[in-house]
């Protein structure tokens, strides 16, 4: 009763936020916080440093033509190839462990009880703690923690991943809709197959899409795990950098962007046949 | 219409199901020769993990995270420390705001060309070659942009930009100008064109189908999405620090490369901190967004 009376109370502070209505509010808050990180630079030191300017020239005209040399494009193949490879062992991995926990954070396995609050508590806490982390702030503690190694990155890449789709996963098994299940419930069936025979092929088309939208995502994260040493397209972007080689920057830049959007095209047509 | 052929050659609306089967073959066989390639190569990793060294090492890596047996003062009972490190989680904070402010207003000025029924003449725009060409331009531009990773697009700018904040900022803004980009645009193309419609008929020009059929049902989820990929973007600004000289990721690259331990972990606590207030904050403004 009594915190029933706090709750509905209104803080004065909310009052003068309903004058104001909430789209208002918004916008005075959005403007007001990029004002405010606008004002926390220093704006005192020159935009660019000295000789930036004829860099970034250098840059963009190294674009016509890039380095096409054959012997270049083997190279920067391999590294596209690497690439791809760790995002796929990545992505593969972070299904293996985030499909049991998601399934376990959706709570539709267990029965009803209160027993079930703790495990479904547990397996979301654990999802949230390992998504919070960057998998490039993985890669640095585990290569601190393990040395560097393929399985190293693989591991740090599969990690935020699994708790993004372990989270989704649990979401889309729940959002199903519900009269099938209350069908199968009432022919006797246990949560486990109500789960296996109705939440599971329900949910599948959405799931499918969503992992393949996070496996393009992996792509790029595969790209930047040179930061830690690993081979690939992010790598041979540093070393051609270091070297002032931008048309080889250019060739790399392209062939990242290009696998990418290859990515991309396969998981939206295949999202367009998973629902027809 | 334009015939779209998916990869493989098959058309996905014809034979859904032919599709779906190949793409799972073909995903599966990736895996097989990606895991096969990664673990049979040089430096796998795999001997490693089994044996006991590593693990001792490892376990000594979380000992000294905690501070056990530290020569000195472990950081995270040193109050200084934590003002001294929450100065750079607040410029961190600002780095990832500006980011996503950067991204939203460039993406705010150009994302109507970029929606196919704008640029063919269905919602304002016009079907005409000009229209189209932008309407390709603009495509392009945000799948370049997308694509290219916020920490390569980092690497590039430190060379050309004084490292800072705003090189950073305007990293981390430059990727997901592309993301939101797209996004705003397919917003566009499943919106309910009627509105737009009917001030054509009530004898609206172009811009004024844009501003008053579009841009309101746009808006909301546009700032949706803003503030969805501000989650994703202070995530990423700690890793971005680690090129740009700015916040929490330069100090992190730096105490681990000192072997600084006790810093690392006292970093990592705000970096938590900071992730957590962000998703609570985003979460928040979403519901602002959605209340009349």
């Amino acid at each position: 009763m009594v915190l029933e009376a706090v709750w509905t109370r209104t803080p004065v502070w909310m009052g003068a936020a309903r004058l104001l209505d909430h789209r208002r509010m918004l916008t005075l808050l959005m403007v007001g916080a990029v004002v405010l990180s606008v004002s926390g630079i220093d704006w005192g030191s020159p935009l660019f440093h000295t000789g930036g300017g004829g860099a970034a020239r250098d840059f963009l005209s190294a674009l016509f033509p890039p380095e096409l040399s054959p012997s270049f494009l083997v190279l920067a193949l391999a590294a596209s190839w690497q690439t791809l490879a760790f995002a796929v062992a990545g992505i593969t991995l972070a299904i293996v462990l985030g499909l049991p926990l998601g399934v376990i954070a959706s709570g539709s396995v267990f029965g009803s009880g209160r027993s079930s609050i703790a495990p479904i508590a547990a397996a979301r806490f654990f999802l949230a703690a390992i998504r919070s982390i960057h998998e490039l702030v993985w890669a640095v503690l585990f290569v601190a923690a393990f040395g560097l190694s393929s399985l190293t990155a693989i591991l740090a890449l599969a990690l935020p991943y699994a708790g993004i789709l372990g989270r989704i996963y649990a979401d889309l098994f729940n959002n199903v809709p519900q009269e099938p299940l209350q069908a199968l419930r009432s022919s006797g069936a246990s949560p486990f197959r109500v789960f296996l025979y109705g939440r599971l092929p329900m949910a599948l088309p959405d799931a499918i899409g969503y992992t393949f939208y996070r496996f393009e995502c992996a792509i790029r994260a595969a790209a930047i795990m040179s930061f830690v040493g690993i081979r690939g397209l992010g790598y041979e972007i540093q070393l051609s950098l270091n070297d002032l080689l931008f048309g080889q920057v250019w060739t790399l830049m392209l062939l990242l962007v290009a696998l990418v959007l290859v990515v991309d095209r396969w998981s939206s047509t295949l999202r367009r046949s998973l629902i027809t | 219409m334009t015939t779209r052929i998916g990869i493989s050659g098959v058309s996905p609306t014809s034979h859904p199901i032919r599709f779906t089967r190949i793409s799972a073959i073909t995903f599966l066989v990736l895996a097989v020769f990606s895991w096969g390639y990664l673990l049979v190569g040089n430096n796998s990793g795999l001997g490693n993990f089994s044996s006991s060294e590593m693990w001792d090492n490892a376990s000594r890596f979380v000992q000294e995270l905690a501070g056990v047996q530290a020569p000195v003062r472990p950081a995270f009972l040193n109050l200084d420390r934590w003002f001294e490190t929450g100065k750079l989680a607040y410029q961190t904070l600002a780095m990832s705001v500006l980011a996503i402010g950067l991204a939203g207003i460039a993406v705010l000025a150009t994302f109507l060309p970029g929606a196919r029924n704008v640029g063919n003449g269905d919602l304002g725009g016009a079907c005409s070659p000009g229209w189209r060409l932008l309407y390709y331009l603009v495509r392009a531009v945000f799948a370049f942009t997308r694509a290219v990773p916020e920490l390569v697009w980092a690497l590039l700018l430190v060379f050309f930009l004084s490292p800072g904040i705003f090189a950073g900022a305007l990293a981390l803004a430059l990727h997901n100008y592309g993301v939101l980009g797209k996004l705003s645009a397919e917003v566009v193309e499943n919106l309910d064109p009627s509105p737009a419609q009917a001030l054509k008929r009530a004898g609206a020009g172009n811009l004024q189908m844009l501003l008053y059929g579009v841009m309101p049902q746009a808006l909301p989820h546009f700032v949706t999405y803003l503030l969805y990929r501000w989650e994703v973007v202070i995530r990423t600004t700690v890793v971005v620090g680690f090129v740009s000289a700015g916040g929490l990721g330069r100090e992190l690259r730096l105490s681990l490369s000192f072997f600084h331990y006790t810093d690392v972990s006292q970093i990592i606590i705000w970096y938590l901190i900071l992730v957590i207030t962000v998703d609570l904050l985003a979460a928040w403004l979403r519901r602002l967004a959605r209340l009349e």
